[in-house]
């Protein structure tokens, strides 16, 4: 037997999510599952049964008006909640060439090395980045320069949990 | 002007002085500091774009993570369609009968839970010196949560392993950037049939959320996040461990402590598997100025496959080390809470340290190895405090 099942269980009550138990994943879930009951899977504590019942109903009729359910893509979002590469001759450069696939904050957290610099450019054009080889030297001095070990700790922001996107 | 960190540090004193609970220091940030990002409440903002997520120390409070407080690492693009009712999962390689599951299929195996700490293999990499590459992480890639589902031994063996299926492979529907190459790993076959091994689909009791994976994912406990694939969609079999970036170089740490700064040829590393041990102190916080009496210091100690069998706490720089008091909650892979109630006597600046020790006989070192990809950051931890 598990050790698990041995273990007095938390008497903390955790949701999934701040939408007081009726998060969208959980309404698709049962609907895909067609869960009639809660065997096997215990819907969060805080809903009573009728409730259950009665968003069961909802995530039905949600699927009957609003499908296909289709999550927001991930790629199409504000360009205020990501950050900005520091202003420099190869800034705009280093935006094209990095910031195609994941935004500013990867970069501007690291404090590294001009050798530890050269292996990631390297990598990152290996894996996809584009970089005239004119430039690549010139990239290098860019984020060895901004973002070397001597340079203040990175302070990062927090997040909110609005539900509303901005800055 | 103050900076955020100053600000933090003036209203964790304050609010801790005043006996408030940890969670009203995020309420309380100012607005224009934060990044609306739904669902994901006060969390350390690593990247948006891929979302990589840390949960503030201050949150290792309760024996579960709330799901909203859950650290999230994503190595790629979420993916941008999840349709509960297209999802499939298939099992192939080495087996007898190929499967095509539906969720619906999936739900009516019979469902086990698993209270799990999860760690993210770089967590601490930010402390590592000299730094290295990566998402530069502080002390919070790591959460704890009960998770449900499927064995992933039930589901293997309506497949049929054969015997020359000895590793088990995961894809997930995480969209790969660029020539990335993707997120594929795979664990042995003795972890894959373990019965605490899982598909999880669901944590706390309700449903994954989209950044934990929706609808299933694997959870390997006990070992490094990386092992636990998010948004599975395929398991192979395979006869020899998965070739590919994310099993190396990724993900490996060297057979002998390397030097700082060195590099480390690819065939003196091995794959990062179990977690170690290792405590953290959630209170007080980094900088916090307190009044001379009670001081509560408190945290959370885990040790992968082991167990916490006691952690102590030094308020002399290490000279001496008295137990702290575990909390009541625990099981086998999870955290266990504690506290320790100092009695500071005198004014002036003090350093608290915590250290664990486990049932596998392993005590957090002073120091930890360092190594190219700052892997497992286990050092025993320290805050320093001013106590007037």
């Amino acid at each position: 037997m598990s050790p698990n099942a041995l273990k007095p269980r938390g008497n903390v009550h955790v949701c999934s999510d701040v939408e007081a138990c009726g998060n969208v994943e959980e309404r698709r879930f049962r609907a895909a599952v067609s869960v009639t009951d809660d065997a096997g899977f215990s819907p969060c504590g805080r809903i009573s049964r009728p409730a259950f019942a009665a968003s069961a109903l909802l995530a039905i009729l949600a699927l009957m008006t609003a499908s296909p359910f289709s999550l927001q893509a991930q790629k199409t979002i504000p360009a205020s909640v990501t950050a900005d590469l520091p202003a420099g001759a190869m800034q705009a450069k280093a935006t094209a060439s990095c910031l195609e696939c994941h935004e500013a904050r990867i970069i501007v957290q690291q404090r590294l090395s001009k050798g530890a610099w050269t292996k990631e450019v390297d990598k990152m054009v290996k894996w996809g980045a584009v970089v005239d080889p004119a430039d690549r030297d010139a990239l290098i001095d860019y984020l060895s320069i901004n973002f070397s070990p001597d340079k203040p700790a990175y302070d990062p922001q927090r997040t909110s949990g609005d539900k509303k996107i901005s800055k | 002007m103050n900076s955020r960190r100053d600000f933090l540090k003036q209203i964790s004193g304050a609010a801790l002085a005043a006996g408030a609970a940890p969670s009203l220091l995020t309420w309380a940030l100012p607005q224009e500091q934060s990044v609306a990002v739904p669902g994901e409440d006060g969390m350390i903002l690593r990247s948006f774009r891929f979302v990589d997520l840390e949960t503030p120390v201050e949150y290792f409070n309760s024996w579960l993570t709330p799901v909203p407080h859950f650290f999230v690492r994503n190595h790629m693009h979420e993916p941008s369609e999840l349709d509960a009712h297209d999802w499939r999962l298939t099992v192939g390689g080495e087996v007898e009968k190929p499967l095509t599951l539906s969720l619906s299929e999936l739900s009516k195996i019979e469902t086990h839970s698993v209270v799990n700490t999860l760690e993210c293999a770089g967590n601490g990499r930010n402390l590592h010196r000299p730094q290295v590459p990566g998402i530069q992480w502080g002390k919070g890639a790591v959460s704890t949560a009960r998770f449900s589902g499927p064995r992933l031994r039930d589901v293997l063996q309506r497949a049929g392993v054969k015997p020359t299926g000895k590793h088990v492979m995961f894809r997930g529907l995480d969209e790969v950037p660029g020539k990335v190459p993707p997120f594929i790993r795979s664990i042995p076959i003795e972890k894959a049939l373990d019965a605490d091994t899982l598909i999880a689909t669901h944590m706390n009791g309700s449903p994954l959320t989209r950044h934990h994976g929706f609808p299933a994912r694997t959870l390997v406990p006990g070992w490094i996040g990386a092992a636990s694939c998010k948004w599975l969609t395929e398991i192979k079999l395979l006869d020899a461990e998965f070739v590919g970036n994310f099993m190396s170089p990724g993900y490996r740490f060297p057979n002998q402590p390397a030097k700082p700064g060195d590099a480390v040829k690819p065939e003196d590393t091995h794959p990062l598997t179990a977690l170690n041990v290792k405590s953290v102190i959630s209170g007080p916080s980094e900088g916090a100025s307190l009044k001379a009496g009670k001081i509560a210091v408190h945290g959370a100690a885990w040790a992968g496959e082991g167990d916490i069998t006691k952690v102590e706490i030094s308020t002399d720089g290490g000279a001496s080390w008295s137990p702290a008091k575990l909390g009541h909650d625990q099981a086998h892979y999870a955290w266990r809470l504690w506290s320790y109630d100092w009695k500071a006597g005198q004014s002036g600046d003090y350093t608290i340290q915590s250290r664990a020790t486990d049932s596998l006989g392993r005590t957090q070192p002073t120091t930890a190895v360092w190594n190219p990809s700052g892997y497992l950051y286990n050092a025993v931890d320290q805050v320093k405090i001013h106590v007037a």
